[in-house]
């Protein structure tokens, strides 16, 4: 007979984990896993492992990089709070154009206490930075312009 | 040293894990470290362990699982105990299942 209990491999973002998640920030433990796509590069770059923790009892702030369920697609993602008004979170990736819209607090899962690089963790930044970027990143213009500094240094970078 | 497994001991899963079964499968993720780790420490049964599993819920002693099992699979005594057995010791040692009685 072959080993009964196995080691689960990464479960992978199209895997429905909402309900794990969810019961395990119930128990009011942190949850770890990899974040896939672009859409918080570079603060979250794909395949970062990310460790997200129970919502503290004021709930989000702005600023603060959330993991959500999708009203859309039902799937977990990671966003900016970029702002709260009466109990409801405008989230956004701070390198998406267009907003998810305004959830109510249901939606959101847990806030990011860690992100993992490579191994190594990541500065997660003060409030204060992280409250800039909020305000900045509600207008895509500021999404348009790190887009393109960031094109431009990339190309640089090329040439060298 | 860990203690062994006992077959007239009852056992059930620890309050330190969550479970849930997703698209047919059972996941258990232990919190023992403080952390529910989805990236590296998730685990889950094939089909031998996940029927092992489904009876334990700390309602009857581990020789009458053993049992259970026996009427319910073709195979040696012996060899399913110890199946069962090595099973129980690595989820005891794991902190995934708790001694009830």
């Amino acid at each position: 007979m072959d080993d009964p209990l196995r080691p689960r491999p990464s479960l992978g973002d199209n895997y429905p984990v909402t309900g794990l998640m969810r019961a395990v920030l119930e128990k009011g433990k942190p949850f770890r896993y990899e974040a896939r796509g672009t859409s918080m590069h570079p603060f979250i770059q794909d395949g970062d492992v990310v460790t997200v923790g129970p919502v503290p009892g004021g709930g989000p702030r702005t600023g603060d990089v959330v993991a959500f369920v999708h009203p859309a697609t039902g799937g977990i993602r990671v966003h900016r709070v970029v702002r709260t008004d009466q109990g409801r979170y405008l989230l956004k990736g701070d390198n998406a154009l267009g907003d998810d819209g305004s959830l109510a607090r249901d939606a959101i899962l847990g806030i990011v206490v860690r992100i993992e690089r490579r191994g190594r963790p990541r500065r997660l930044g003060s409030a204060f930075h992280s409250a800039a970027v909020a305000r900045l990143s509600r207008s895509s213009w500021f999404t348009r312009l790190c887009r393109r500094v960031r094109r431009t240094l990339a190309r640089r970078e090329g040439r060298a | 040293m860990m203690r062994k497994i006992d077959l007239s001991r009852t056992y059930a899963p620890s309050d330190d894990v969550v479970i849930r079964e997703i698209e047919g499968e059972i996941v258990i993720v232990p919190l023992t470290s403080g952390i529910g780790d989805l990236e590296d420490e998730c685990f889950t049964f094939d089909e031998w362990g996940r029927a092992i599993w489904s009876k334990l819920d700390g309602s009857r002693p581990l020789g009458t699982v053993v049992q259970e099992l026996l009427d319910d699979y073709d195979a040696p005594a012996e060899l399913l105990k110890g199946e069962v057995i090595g099973l129980l010791q690595e989820l005891y040692e794991r902190r995934m299942i708790v001694e009830k009685g």
